[in-house]
């Protein structure tokens, strides 16, 4: 009998009490979306950029590109200097990569971001310092409320993002910039 | 005292641990900081109750229908280009990792955090075979790098000082000696891990969740350890449970809401990744594990512990975890939940033991895994199938018969109060075994509270 047959076999007799998947009917928090979402991206170590949109984030590139910053974009209309590379790996020197993100929890501060438009899966988190952008309109109040809005088609990786990564590992102290990006930004539009 | 297979009781290896009492007094410290991490994380969501309800919910369903939906999950994954496997126990998990890994000659994996793979033994496996295996989870390298199990199933190196972590860093990955600043040794292992993600050949993870309705699996770090490893080589491995089941996204998204909360007090983890397939021109593998998991759920108590989603809130709250570290449980995993889903296998039975039936984990757990009642339910089973340990066979059934007779008990009961009123401390002491070892022998009433009772408050 192979392990898959014997395992499905054990499972005919489980002594746990049969239950229904339950309904869930959890009553949003509406009031102040963009408020509660600032909050809490805030608790997760992001940044809101509630004012000037793509613009700000625009004049925030070229001086980074001045600077000599390599950077990556995903958003139309957001110049910047790289393109997507033929390997994963050599996105390994990118200092700031700029992502659209498709939907924000407000009671976490997440962003629902799909990888797999970007070329290479690894750009959310291999680069330095992450940018992502969000519309104001896709911000809603819970998980609940966003689990049957987000695609994720088959093939695909989605991931919800919030903050940069982050680590307390050694003796329960906080340090933000653990394998993951350094720091996020959130361009509000 | 040691047992006739060798391993030591909990008791004995919790007075190792206890031998540096400032360490002792730091680690409970430590943790009970993230239990109120977590308390105020709970606090900030009204409707707590009502998920942690729905949280329980969804987990028996899935549980009291796991045949169905892991045929789904199957499904779905192979018309998602997902490979599944099937392992009845731990040596067949590691043949399969091994044999997949074998074709594609991999000579270095990077592996994400999975007790799954601990409870299998896997590291040892494969190193065996010619694998280099590196944990990426800063904590599990810490403790890889020590050559040490984890102490905690979301803290693994929570049993570690910062200085002892920056003695090592600087032994192994070359680190400035005497360096022990958390930020400054974090950014050393960051340093150094991306070294190795960027030359490894395959990467492993453990599995958060497995939603049966998409095919998809749930990874959850914070450290993004897990998707830098999945996202650079073309070969990724998950590891999984029978148990990390959800029906679909609206369970994922309920069990989502507490993990990190309960865990550590975060609004969610960094990262929350669902990964339905592999990358371009790349290769993923499910390796669904059963590892004992169906014989638990043919006890009715028992099988409400593979309710648990790791959150690691039942450790942090242990009011003897606290105080006996994570490596005094003779099993992987640690903690209440370890003694739930770990003492058939205690070759000691002395874990079950290892609680005060407080409940305070019970209170706490997101998926409401009824913790104290399956320990106890363990020490019925120990006593039942002739396990118990030794002093407990020879002395409980007499304080049972002792117990159970109101003439000897009130009789020693008035012999006890006389002489705690009149003989000296430093006699009556031996007598209290260990539990008086920190602490003062009380004052002996002069009655006894049924006689006060009954002259106070019997009209």
């Amino acid at each position: 009998m192979s392990s898959k047959q014997h395992i499905l076999n054990s499972l005919k007799k489980v002594a746990v009490e049969p239950v229904p998947m339950p309904e869930i009917n959890i009553v949003p928090r509406t009031e102040d979306l963009v408020g509660q979402f600032e909050t809490n991206l805030k608790a997760c170590a992001g940044i809101l950029r509630r004012e000037g949109g793509l613009e700000a984030l625009q004049s925030f590139v070229d001086d980074l590109m001045k600077e000599g910053k390599q950077i990556i974009s995903f958003i139309d209309g957001i110049e910047s200097n790289r393109e997507i590379p033929a390997t994963p790996h050599e996105l390994r020197d990118i200092d700031f990569a700029i992502i659209p993100g498709d939907w924000g929890v407000a009671e976490n501060g997440a962003i629902w971001v799909c990888c797999d438009k970007l070329g290479h899966r690894i750009t959310p988190f291999i680069c330095e310092n992450l940018i992502l952008t969000i519309e104001e309109s896709k911000i809603v109040p819970n998980m609940h409320e966003v689990s049957d809005k987000v695609s994720l088609e088959s093939g695909n990786l989605g991931v919800y993002i919030a903050g940069p990564s982050k680590t307390a590992d050694i003796e329960q102290a906080l340090v933000v910039g653990a394998h993951g990006a350094c720091s996020l930004n959130v361009y509000l539009l | 005292m040691s047992t006739t297979k060798g391993s030591q009781v909990h008791a004995h290896k919790a007075d190792i641990f206890c031998k540096d009492e400032t360490k002792v007094d730091w680690h409970s410290k430590a943790l009970w900081f993230v239990r109120e991490k977590r308390d105020r994380a709970a606090g900030s969501i009204p409707e707590w109750e009502e998920i942690r309800e729905l949280g329980s919910q969804v987990k028996t369903h899935a549980l009291s229908h796991l045949g169905h939906y892991l045929e789904e999950f199957e499904k779905n994954c192979l018309a998602n280009g997902i490979q599944v496997h099937w392992a009845r126990d731990g040596e067949e998990h590691n043949q399969i990792a091994h044999s997949i890994l074998a074709k594609h000659k991999v000579k270095k994996l990077v592996k994400s955090k999975s007790m799954l793979t601990e409870e299998c033994h896997m590291n040892p496996y494969l190193e065996k075979r010619g694998i280099e295996v590196i944990d990426t989870d800063l904590g599990e390298r810490i403790i890889q790098l020590a050559e040490q199990p984890p102490s905690h199933i979301v803290l693994p190196a929570i049993h570690m000082k910062k200085e002892e972590v920056g003695e090592l860093f600087a032994e192994k990955i070359g680190s400035e000696k005497g360096a022990s600043d958390p930020t400054y040794l974090t950014r050393a292992a960051r340093a150094h891990l991306r070294e190795h993600f960027l030359t490894a050949d395959a990467a492993m993870t453990g599995v958060n969740m497995a939603v049966a309705s998409t095919g998809s699996i749930v990874v959850c770090t914070n450290e993004g350890n897990a998707d830098m490893g999945v996202n650079l080589p073309k070969l990724q491995l998950h590891s999984m449970g029978i148990d990390k089941i959800v029906p679909n996204m609206d369970g994922a998204s309920v069990l989502l809401r507490m993990l990190a909360r309960n865990a550590t007090g975060q609004p969610i983890t960094t990262y929350s990744s669902f990964y339905r397939g592999p990358q371009h021109d790349g290769e993923m593998h499910v390796i669904i594990v059963d590892r004992g998991r169906t014989d638990m759920l043919k006890d009715k108590i028992i099988g409400e512990s593979l309710k648990c989603i790791r959150c690691g809130g039942c450790l942090n709250t242990c009011p003897v975890y606290r105080r006996s570290g994570g490596h005094s449980y003779n099993y992987t995993i640690p903690g209440p939940i370890g003694i739930a889903v770990g003492a058939q296998d205690d070759d000691t039975n002395s874990i079950p033991w290892a609680c005060t039936l407080c409940g305070s984990c019970t209170s706490v757990c997101p998926t409401k895994v009824p913790l104290d009642q399956i320990i106890f339910r363990h020490r019925r089973l120990k006593a039942e199938s002739g396990q118990l340990p030794y002093g407990k066979s020879s002395y409980m059934p007499l304080v049972g018969k002792f117990m159970a007779s109101e003439t000897m008990l009130n009789c020693s009961m008035g012999v006890a109060r006389t002489a705690l009123r009149i003989l000296p401390g430093s006699l009556m002491k031996p007598f209290s075994g260990a539990w008086g070892k920190y602490r003062e022998l009380p004052a002996g009433a002069s009655s006894s509270f049924e006689a006060w009772y009954k002259k106070n408050r019997s009209n």
